[in-house]
Order: structure tokens, then sequence, then C-alpha cells
């Protein structure tokens, strides 16, 4: 039996596992959405700041899942067993290119246009949102697609904290010595990082060419 | 641990247990091209071997130092060899002369048997199918078993007066579980433990990765967990390990495996070993591998303490 | 907070802009502009003449208070602006700067259209008005309405500058080195243009530059600024023939390009 057969035999859960791990990459990404643009957006003028959230971002980017899945079990809230510690991990992570790309993106916006944007009585928000947000939008997406293949790859590691995903595959497969297994849920994940890339590059592509 | 020490028990595994063999079988001859003491070694040199994880090495490293005391052979320490495949061929090929092995696998991942209860029975056919087609003496047990353990909170013990896995029937109902991919999987895990003590729990177990286990427990996240029996932590956090009473788990008895030959040539080597019998209890063993993991401690040193101390 | 209209009307006598004792010192302690006092009137071109590191586009940047000053004050019809909404204050003020700054993203119609939407004119009035300027500034709108920045020459895109800065009516126009990125062709023909408008359109227009050739053909006054400090304040004629040191120089550099007799 290769693993593609057990793929099939095993279709309905491989599947049941493949929207779990969209769940998990989704809500992370949601959240390192939510709390990278605005932080990304407040730290473009403030240089020293900046260093200091990106160096801290680099530095959670280094520390091992399993060992952040360890310190976050006692944390309240965002903490403890299953998804959520999983999700806030997943978040983390995708935390760097995010808030990287949010910075360089808006820096990037020539200053002729801000400063003419400014000079014609634009207010900071107007700036912000019709200016500067959608002419940095495809520096801001190709941070998000980087974020979310990472994320897709890393979110295997969720079944090591009960948080399900196809890396529950890959765990049961390490566990019993069994390859099938290992690839039923690895293969999925990476054709799941490999169609998700593909579609994010297309749409990064349409905003381009507009 | 234990994951390292029983692979490969379930029939369906027997075509991978094929590869695996068959990759072992590769690297024992890497190993033995790239080892000096080649061939039937001779004389007055004694090569101890083991798997690649903290007990193993300990366990070594006490062969070692007890041959060393109570001989003049010259001992050397091959250890961190990967995995039970490779110390068995190791052994067979003679380029390793005794290494640390557990019964129930001995029986299953080697003699490909089925799994067994009774740790005697096992421990007889262990030693008579050794000495036949291996030419390998099973020496009696160390005292310890490596084998899951269920584990709870010291406080919940002493509180709820539990000692043994059937004291939890009344409470697993509002209990949460914790356990790991191996012992949920496992034929001899999950399924069958909870069918052996009628047990129930809250919830469907919480599925985490071993290392996560303990710290989910002691964070109160989950209120037993399922780890191996030797695990340094388990003492180091105050845990207590439940007793199975109804003898659901097979037996996982830590032996020496020597070669017939070395003894025949050394009898002074099975006398040096006579010594460790019955001698090293699952606390024990928890507390020497948590002073390996846990203090940093060189294996040599703590062994060598632990020596004293029992007065080998 | 006085509206466009209340900015308009304010400007109906006298000298409409001025500024006085305005200085700009760096938090770092460079002065970029000293106690420059000046006025322009309704209907007439200042011109900042002065080399790069003057402080003409600082004195700019003063009025329309995208910098604040650290001393001195800039009144319009007599009004200091410090109190002003400095956003309402811009909106009131035309600004052309050398890069145009276009926003990339939106089409001609669009870049024109920005401050009458900013303002919340109705759509109908600001097709129309866009239409108006688009053609004011020499770009028929069925050609160019829909195209975007990157699709325009050098030239079309200071014109879209120009349109867009006008397209609100402000009474003040700011405008910054605009033509001093074009070909000398385009630039003669931008310049002729711009004289003509700003006849036409009797606003308040302070031009920075330091080519003293457009100086002399677009300024009803030149004023020539030094290292942060005005050096006076001179009619075009006046310009030509002062004696004052750093004005000869400027003149010089003139003579030495085509000869003082056929700009006479």
């Amino acid at each position: 039996m290769n693993w593609f057969d057990f793929l099939l035999r095993n279709r309905s859960e491989v599947l049941a596992r493949s929207v779990e791990h969209l769940g998990l990459v989704a809500a992370s990404m949601g959240i390192a959405l939510l709390i990278g643009l605005p932080l990304g957006i407040a730290l473009v003028r403030r240089e020293q700041a900046q260093r200091w959230v990106l160096g801290a971002a680099n530095i959670v980017q280094t520390i091992p899942s399993l060992a952040l899945f360890g310190f976050l079990i006692p944390v309240p809230w965002i903490g403890g067993v299953g998804a959520s510690t999983a999700i806030v991990a997943l978040a983390l992570y995708a935390l760097l290119p995010i808030l990287r790309n949010t910075c360089t993106g808006i820096a990037g916006v020539d200053p002729a246009v801000i400063e003419a944007a400014r000079g014609m009585g634009m207010t900071e928000r107007q700036l912000l949102w019709q200016v500067q947000l959608p002419l940095a939008a495809p520096v801001l997406l190709a941070g998000i697609r980087v974020a979310t293949v990472i994320s897709i790859g890393v979110a295997t590691i969720a079944a090591a904290i009960g948080a399900g995903g196809l890396g529950v595959f890959i765990f049961r497969g390490v566990a019993m010595v069994n390859n099938q297994v290992i690839l039923a849920g690895a293969i999925p994940a990476a054709l799941l990082a490999v169609v998700v890339d593909l579609s994010l590059g297309a749409f990064q592509r349409s905003l381009a060419q507009r | 641990m234990s994951r390292h020490a029983r692979s490969g028990c379930k029939k369906s595994f027997a075509l991978q247990y094929g590869l695996l063999r068959a990759i072992a079988i590769f690297a024992c001859f890497i190993v033995a091209f790239f080892s000096t003491g080649c061939g039937q070694h001779s004389g007055d040199k004694i090569v101890v071997g083991s798997k690649n994880f903290t007990e193993q090495i300990v366990l070594a490293e006490l062969f070692a130092q007890q041959i060393e005391a109570h001989s003049a052979l010259r001992v050397e320490r091959r250890v961190n060899l990967g995995g039970t495949m490779i110390c068995q061929q190791a052994l067979v090929a003679g380029k390793i002369d005794l290494y640390p092995e557990y019964t129930g696998t001995a029986l299953t991942a080697v003699l490909n048997d089925p799994p067994q209860n009774d740790p005697s029975a096992v421990f007889q056919r262990v030693q008579q199918e050794y000495r036949a087609r291996f030419g390998v003496e099973v020496l009696p047990p160390l005292g310890f078993n490596n084998t899951f353990a269920l584990v709870v909170r010291g406080e919940d013990a002493l509180k709820l007066h539990l000692r043994t896995i059937s004291d939890i029937a009344s409470d697993a109902p509002h209990w949460r579980a914790g356990f790991g991919y191996e012992f949920m999987e496992r034929p001899d895990g999950y399924r069958g433990w909870v069918a052996a003590y009628h047990l129930q729990f809250a919830s469907e177990p919480k599925i985490l990765d071993l290392g996560l286990l303990y710290r989910a427990l002691a964070d109160r996240q989950v209120d037993i967990v399922a780890g191996n029996s030797t695990d340094g932590v388990i003492a180091a956090l105050g845990m207590v390990v439940l007793q199975d009473d109804r003898h659901y788990f097979p037996p996982y008895e830590a032996v020496p495996l020597v070669r017939r030959s070395t003894l025949d040539r050394h009898p002074e080597v099975r006398k040096a070993l006579a010594a460790l019998t019955g001698k090293i209890s699952e606390e024990e063993m928890r507390r020497l591998n948590l002073a390996v993991d846990g203090g940093y401690r060189d294996p040599a040193d703590v062994v060598r303490e632990f020596r004293s101390a029992k007065k080998f | 907070m006085p509206s466009v209209v209340e900015l308009s009307d304010g400007l109906q006598n006298g000298y409409v802009l001025q500024t006085r004792g305005l200085t700009y010192r760096l938090p770092a302690g460079a002065t970029l502009v000293s106690d420059l006092t000046l006025s322009v009137g309704k209907g007439e071109t200042l011109v900042l003449l002065g080399r790069s590191g003057s402080g003409k586009t600082t004195t700019l940047k003063l009025i329309n208070r995208l910098l604040e000053p650290s001393e001195g004050e800039i009144l319009v019809s007599g009004r200091s602006t410090a109190s002003w909404d400095p956003i309402q204050l811009r909106r009131g003020i035309g600004y052309v700067i050398q890069d145009t700054g276009l926003f990339p993203h939106w089409t001609v119609e669009k870049n024109v259209a920005l401050v009458p939407k900013l303002e919340r004119w109705s759509s109908k009035r600001i097709r129309a008005r866009v239409i108006e300027m688009l053609e004011l500034v020499g770009l028929p709108p069925a050609e160019f309405a829909r195209r975007r920045p990157s699709e325009l020459s050098g030239g079309q895109k200071q014109r879209v500058g120009v349109a867009r800065a006008l397209a609100a009516d402000p009474p003040i126009l700011l405008m910054d080195e605009p033509f001093a990125a074009l070909d000398p062709v385009t630039r003669a023909e931008l310049q002729r243009e711009f004289r003509s408008l700003a006849t036409r359109l009797e606003k308040t227009i302070v031009f920075v530059t330091h080519d003293v050739r457009e100086a002399l053909l677009l300024g009803t006054r030149i004023a020539l600024l030094d290292r942060g400090r005005l050096i006076g304040t001179y009619s075009p004629q006046e310009f030509l023939d002062s004696t004052e040191p750093h004005v000869r120089a400027f003149v010089a550099s003139l003579q030495a390009v085509e000869g003082l007799d056929q700009m006479q």
C-alpha cells in the first residue's frame, strides 16, 4: 500500500484535517494582520521603535515552536492546551514578515507623492488610506503571501499541542514509525502551501497591473 | 524514551519493519567499517554499547564502571548507536560485547512476537530465543520497568488517595486527560487501557507532544498524562506514577544483553553485572535520568556517585 | 476657522500674503530661514530666487504649514495663520512641486479632482471642474482624463499638477520649481502658458526657482534669498539694474549664457 492509497482510504479524515489546518492558518493570519498592519503603520516614522519591535519579532521567529508552546501553556486566556495556543504561536511567527513589509512598503512610497498629498490638505488618515496603503499594497501583499505559506508549513506543529490539523498525521506517523501516515499529512500540507502561494501570487500580479 | 525502545510491534508494520531492518543493516556496515575494534577482538578489551537516549547511555556507563571496578579488563564505550536494530546487529556481529535492552522490546521488535503481559514469561522466552538464535545471554533484570506510566499531580494523589490506576475510576469522569500520539496509536496503548480499567473521561483526551505533557499536567490544563515510567521530570515535578495493578502494560524490564563468547572468556563480567540484579528501582532510574537531562551533568560522574552510594 | 470662501473674501484689499520675521531653525540648530519679511499682493507673482540651500523651499513649506516657524508669523489678509487649522489652510493654497507628486494609482481625472473631493463638492460639479481645468492647462479631457500619470510625458504631468493645484480655485498658489525638471523646449512652452494664466487668474502666487531667466520672465517681483536671508525685493528691471553683489552674481550668470543685451 502506498501513501496515495492510504490517502484515498482516509480521504474524509484528510479532508477534515485539511479544513482544520486552513482554519488554524486563517485564524492566526487574521490576528497577525490585525496586530501587524496597525503596528507596522505606527512604526513607519518611528525608526528607533521600529528597530526594537522588528528585533523582538526576529527573536520570536527563532524560538522553536515546542518551546513557545511550553511558554504559552500557563498563560491565561490565550494559552492552555489546544487551538488557542497554536493560533497564538502561529500568529507570532507570521508577525515578522507582515511587520517588516508594512514598514518597508509604506516607507517606499515616493516622498514627492506624500509631500503633494499633505500640501494639498489631506489629513494623515486620508493620506494613509488613500495614498500610502494603496501604493504599499504590492509589498504588503508579498509579506502576507510569505507569512501565509510559512504558516501552512509551521501549522503542522499545532498537532503537538492538541490543536489538530494535518500535523496529526505527521505526529501519528512518527509515533508509529509509519511513513505512509507521515506522508498523508506532509503531502496535503505541501499541496496547500503551493496552491495558496500560487493564488496569492496571481492576486498580487493582478493588483500590480491595475 | 520508549519510543526508541519499542518500535515495530504491530503486524501491519511488517513492510516498514523490513525497510528499517535494511537500513539498520546498512548502518551496521558503516559502524563496522569505521570501528577500530573490528572483528572478534580477543584479549582483555570489552566493548559496551547503547542506544541513543539518556537512560541507555547512563546504563552503559554503569555497566562499564562496574566491569572496570570488578575486573582487570579494559572497557571501551561505544554509546549513542542509532536504535534497537543497530545495537542488535552490532552485538550479533561481535562489534560490541554487551548493551542494555528492555525485555518487551526484545520480544516484539527483535523476535517479532506479539506483546505479552507476564514479566517472567517474557523474560524466559527472550532468554531462550536469544541464547538459541544469537548466542547472546540475557542477564537477570536490573529491577526497573520502562513502560507507559500514568502520571498524576502529587497533590491530587495525596488528596484523593490515588495509588493504582484502579483508584482513579471514580474521579476520571470529571478529569481531562492528555496523551501523546504514541500512547493513542499503539496496540498496547490507550484503547486497550480504558477497556481494561473501564475508564471514562470528561472529554476526548487532548493529544499533545510528549515533551509538553508534563507541563500541561503541572499547569492544570489536564489531570492525568501518559509518560514513560523512568522520565526524570516525574520526580522533579513531584508527580506520582500510578501502579498498573491489573498488569495491562507489557513488561519492559531493563536487562543487560551479553555475548555468550564474551562471558565464556571473561566470567568476571557476569559476576560484575550480577551485582546490579534487581538493584535499580524506577525511582532511582528517574533520578539518574534527571541528573543528566535536567542537571546537565556528565553521565560518568552521575554513575560514579550512584555506585558509591549503592556500594556496588 | 475660515473656509476657502472666507479666505477668498479676505483677499480683496492690499497685500494678501505676508511673512513677518519668519525664522526656521532645525532642532539640531542650523537656521534655514532667518527673519524673512515679505508681502505678495493679489494678481502678483513673487519669485523666490536663490541658490540651492538658500531657504526657498523651506519658506514655501512654512507658508502652507508643512513646517511650523520657529519665530515670526504668516499673515493672510492681515490675520495670522498660526491659529488656523493647517488642513483647511492648505486646501485654500494651491501647491505645485518639481516632482509633481501625482498619485500614480489614480487617473488624471481623479488626481485633478483631489481637493474638490476633499472639500466634498458634488460629483457633478467636480466633473465639470475637472474638464474646465484640463482644458485650461491644454490637455484635451477626452484624451487625458482616463490616463494614469505613468502614461504622460514630463510636461503633461506638470500640467496636471497645475490643474490639480487650481482645481478648488484657491486664492494663493505656491510653486516649487515646477518646470525645473523639464527639457528646455517644454519648459519654455509651459513658462509662456503660465505667464498668461497668471495674468488671467489673478491669483496670489509665490514661485520658487534657482533659474534667474525664469525669475525675470515670470515674476512681477523677485525676492533674492541667500543662506536663509532676504537680500532684497526687486522688480525685474530693478533686478537687472541693481549693484548689489549677490544680484550682480546672478545677472552675470545670465550674461554668460546668452548675453545681457538680448534680455533687455
